[in-house]
């Protein structure tokens, strides 16, 4: 195992690279809370172990061995995180410097239990995806909330800044991941507001340029396509709309949780049968015939 | 119910499977009383809870997510709030789910002033990664809020020190409180509420029912339509036909309310992670998977009961019925000999016997409240589904008929699960056509006696008749009794969770003394009038009514090629279907190595298949039909059943024997 040191370095340098490439001395002694000479010295260690280059006066860049190594660390730190807040019910503020101090202490057997026993977690609590066992990282169509336009509906992916105040601030607009929002107005300074929910939020720039997100819907043109809940395939997801059949079935369908815009998303839909949604974290099983007759927007989302 | 001066009322209302009866056996333990709710078929449950000297008498409302009446349970437990007043009402809530659980709250409010939430499955909801903030909860809602894990019996203790505490305050308000449901919307239930009085709408408080008419409530609706003058309902029917769709605007603003309150007392895993629930029914609810599931499950269960239910039951006659009845014999020489018979024929021969097959009775009992608790019943509901469509039914009738396998009767109390009730009804007419094991007993005798080593090829036909007049049967009367009306499935499916085994024995035990106190009298009077007509006037079964009968149908009977002892034999089958080995013992003589001789002396291979067939389908034993006219409320239905089998299981038997004789068998 390599040491906690060098983990570190690595991880940031990954981290530094989405934005910066190569990566300067003075960012990574920034973002490591170290001086400049003590950056200089573990540059050196590491190009010497073959796991980055290094330009001088450019700057670093990881090989493919420091970035494996770099990922299979944010891999570790990730799956901690979803430990913190599914396993132990920490808050998902309070997570980040526990995995930090964890993950170097990890080792390979302790890891794959872990991935096991939590189901095989695809993203951190904060949305961002968690590298899987070969260090491959899903590719997401994702952009900064800032870089959306006026009229646009996306989907909040993830915080990318595992900062605690701006975790519990995010909590507490209710802007957590998977959470549908859509941008009423962009101001010059580049400030947001959003609606959600029926309210309307307020984000300055630097938050939103924190937050990332995917369009929900391909261009401005697109129109919401309204389906039959039965025309659902296996994983999409839609919002319930209205219900076409009988009136009297509409109070059992209410009572079953099919109240205006909940999120339903499909389970097992096979060609006959009946089919079994996902809504309110309840699965409902409902007969065919009846689905047709149940109206949701489907959610254009590539998954 | 006693009406009990001292005692407070508590009413205990929630969702199906959050874990209902198990909190109210817990708090009640055996101090339970269950019966119907008053002129209902469903089961009502009351037990009263001592704490600190006070008497709380706590009563199970049916599990309801809603309070619209879309069913007869939602409708029961709301009118029992409305016409009963309890004095609190605990809404027991899934922690796990709680923005559905929710829901149910904002429609109690607006009928109770005292309300206290017992949150149930915490475990289960942190398992989930979901955090709820109690405190914050309380205050949000403004009402108690007691976390707990029924399960694991914790918090009951502070649920029932809460209710105390609470019933110990004078009410701050008899006012009831509801969601802000707008401008818009209360407007129009203003609008309704000023064409009622408070008249037509007794016992309902006038608003509240204003706000149920707008949400076309089909119960209310009606009782307005017959109480209404003509031109009054006119003008309030025009002014509903207007708002279709409030229904759905009014349920949005109670959700909206309810993700009001937890967006600030409730945290979620931000991105749903693959529940353990999903990821069982991945397997359990795939159209082959989960077919494959459900054999599994159905093998162990049979393996069960007929590993252990069968050899106990068979044990219990030979050491106690078969004892008793030679103590009779040896012992009671002093008494006539129609009172020797009596004792030995008629109640422990009859009676006895019956009482013989309650392990058995149990053990389903068991193996389907333990299905019902780990949440597999829905599961089978599911995956049977497109097989029921068939029939006209959905897939709840499955599990039913599936037990019905073992014995007809947990088959027919089982149908209570289904809502509807013509599919419900359907479902306790063909559950007596299934094979009970008592059945299944006796073609294996009498297959063996005939027809030596292919006695399985003609057991499995015989079956497979049966079973094939189960759909023919079901396909007609859903055309013709029942007016092809499909019911469609539409149901939550539980969260998996660990069994209580506390919860199931108490309820198999409920299930299995309710069966007997209901039905004993009935199974004892027709025990002994078949004893009667066994007995009398002769002294033995060859010189009783019976005997006289069954020789007098010799004509009839030889259209199946049967002489009149198999005939008298499957009458008294009767009172319990494997009477027919023990009779035909008795009419032929020579106990079990002479019975297959005799047999093989009058039946001829297509007489027996006849006789096998007429026996599978003769009229339901008499605890099926005591279970059929307790679960549909009344005899009709019990002579339907009586009548239809009995016509099916001669004409068919007498088709089987001439077109066997035909073929030359």
């Amino acid at each position: 195992m390599r040491s906690e040191r060098v983990e570190e370095y690595l991880e940031a340098i990954s981290r530094r690279q989405k934005t910066e490439m190569p990566v300067s001395t003075s960012s990574l002694a920034a973002d490591l809370g170290v001086s400049l000479p003590a950056v200089t010295d573990m540059i050196r260690r590491l190009e010497a172990d073959g796991l980055i280059e290094y330009e001088p006066n450019k700057g670093v860049s990881l090989t493919s061995e420091g970035s494996r190594a770099a990922l299979s660390t944010i891999r570790r730190h990730r799956l901690w995180e979803r430990f913190l807040t599914d396993i132990l019910g920490l808050r998902w503020d309070k997570v980040h410097d526990e995995a930090c101090r964890l993950e170097h202490a990890t080792s390979p057997e302790t890891e794959k239990r872990l991935a096991s026993l939590l189901g095989d977690a695809d993203t951190c609590p904060h949305g961002q995806p968690i590298p899987d066992k070969n260090g491959n990282v899903k590719d997401q169509n994702v952009r900064p909330l800032s870089e959306f336009e006026t009229g646009q509906k996306v989907l909040i992916s993830a915080v990318v800044k595992e900062d605690g105040r701006l975790l519990r601030k995010i909590a507490k607009w209710g802007l957590k991941p998977k959470s549908i929002v859509k941008i009423e107005k962009k101001n010059d300074d580049g400030s947001l507001e959003l609606k959600m929910d029926g309210q309307i939020l307020r984000l300055d720039k630097s938050t939103a340029d924190y937050l990332m997100a995917i369009p929900l819907f391909a261009g401005k043109e697109a129109v919401d396509e309204e389906i039959p809940v039965s025309r659902l395939l296996n994983g999409e997801s839609g919002i319930f709309k209205t219900y076409t059949g009988e009136r009297a079935m509409l109070g059992r369908l209410i009572s079953l949780g099919f109240t205006p815009a909940s999120s339903v998303r499909m389970i097992e839909n096979f060609r006959s049968g009946p089919i079994l949604v996902k809504l309110h974290d309840v699965e409902v099983a409902l007969d065919r015939e009846m689905a047709a007759k149940i109206i949701v927007t489907r959610n254009n989302l590539g998954c | 119910m006693k009406p009990d001066e001292k005692a407070l009322v508590v009413a205990l209302a929630g969702a199906p499977n959050v874990g209902k009866s198990t909190v109210f056996n817990l708090l009640t333990g055996l101090s339970q009383h269950v019966g119907n709710w008053p002129g209902k078929t469903v089961e009502q449950k009351t037990g009263i809870v001592r704490h600190n000297g006070l008497t709380i008498q706590l009563v199970d409302l049916p599990g309801t997510y809603s309070l619209t009446a879309n069913s007869l349970e939602e409708q029961i437990a709301r009118d029992y709030l409305v016409t009963e007043k309890p004095d609190l009402v605990v809404a027991l809530l899934n922690a796990a789910s709680l923005d559905r659980h929710l829901y149910l709250v904002t429609e109690l409010m607006e009928l109770t002033p005292r309300l206290i939430i017992a949150l149930n499955m915490v475990d289960v909801a942190l398992q989930e990664g979901i955090k709820i903030d109690v405190k914050a909860l309380e205050s949000a809602l403004n009402m108690p809020v007691v976390p707990m894990v029924a399960s694991k019996n914790q918090g009951l203790k502070e649920l029932v020190e809460v209710i105390a505490q609470k019933c110990g305050k004078p009410v701050d308000s008899q006012a009831v409180g509801h969601v802000e449901f707008g401008s818009q919307i209360s407007g129009d239930i203003a609008h309704i509420e000023s064409l009622l009085t408070d008249e037509d709408t007794n016992p309902y408080p006038r608003h509240w029912a204003a706000m149920k008419m707008l949400e076309g409530d089909s119960q209310i609706n009606k009782l307005l339509k017959n109480r209404l003058s003509e031109d009054r309902w006119a003008e309030l029917d025009l002014f509903l036909n207007d708002k279709e769709s409030a229904a759905l605007t009014l349920a949005g603003l109670r959700f909206d309310w309810v993700k009001n309150v937890l967006s600030s007392t409730q945290e979620k895993p931000p991105i749903g992670r693959v529940s353990f629930t999903e990821k069982l029914d991945r397997a359990a609810t795939h159209p082959i998977w989960g077919l494959v599931t459900l054999a599994v499950v159905m093998s162990l269960i049979f393996l069960v009961v007929y590993g252990i239910g069968i050899p106990t039951q068979h044990s219990l006659q030979v050491s106690l019925i078969e004892r008793a009845q030679a103590l009779v014999l040896d012992h009671m020489h002093f008494m006539p000999d129609w009172l020797q018979s009596f004792f030995g024929n008629g109640l422990l021969g009859g009676v006895g016997m019956v009482l013989t097959f309650v392990p058995i009775l149990f053990l389903f009992f068991m193996v389907w409240g333990f299905l019902e608790d780990v949440g597999y019943t829905a599961r089978v509901a599911f995956v049977t589904d497109r097989f029921m469509h068939f029939l006209g039914l959905h897939g709840k009738s499955s599990l039913p008929l599936l037990l019905g396998f073992g014995c007809n009767v947990p088959a027919v109390m089982g149908t209570r699960i289904i809502e509807s009730k013509r599919a419900r009804l359907l479902t306790v007419l063909l559950a007596p056509l299934i094979p009970c094991a008592g059945r299944m007993a006796v073609i294996g005798v009498i297959a063996a006696a005939i027809f030596g080593g292919q006695a399985i090829i003609v057991a499995l036909g015989v079956i497979a008749i049966s079973l094939v007049v189960l759909v023919v049967l079901g396909l007609l009367m859903n055309r013709f009794v029942f007016g092809s009306k499909r019911s469609a499935l539409m149901m939550e499916l539980p969260l998996y969770h660990e069994p209580n085994p506390r919860t199931i024995g108490l309820i198999s035990w409920q299930r299995t003394t309710a069966f007997i106190k209901r039905t004993g009298t009935v199974i004892l009077v027709v025990s002994i009038i078949i004893w009667i007509l066994s007995y009398f006037p002769g002294g033995s079964i060859e010189e009783s009514v019976l005997g006289r009968i069954g020789i007098w149908l010799e004509p009839f009977s030889k259209l199946m090629g049967l002489s009149w002892q198999p005939m008298v034999a499957l009458l008294t089958s009767f009172v319990a279907k494997e009477n027919t080995i023990a009779t035909l013992g008795v009419l032929l003589g020579g106990g079990n190595a002479g019975l297959s001789q005799a047999l093989r002396g009058i039946l001829t291979p297509a007489a027996a298949i006849a006789f096998l067939v007429a026996q599978v389908l003769f009229v339901p034993c008499v605890a099926t039909l005591s279970a059929i006219r307790q679960e549909t409320g009344g005899w009709r239905w019990v002579a339907f059943s009586l009548s239809l089998q009995l016509v099916l299981s001669f004409s068919l038997a007498i088709a089987v024997f001439q077109i066997a004789r035909l073929l030359g068998v």
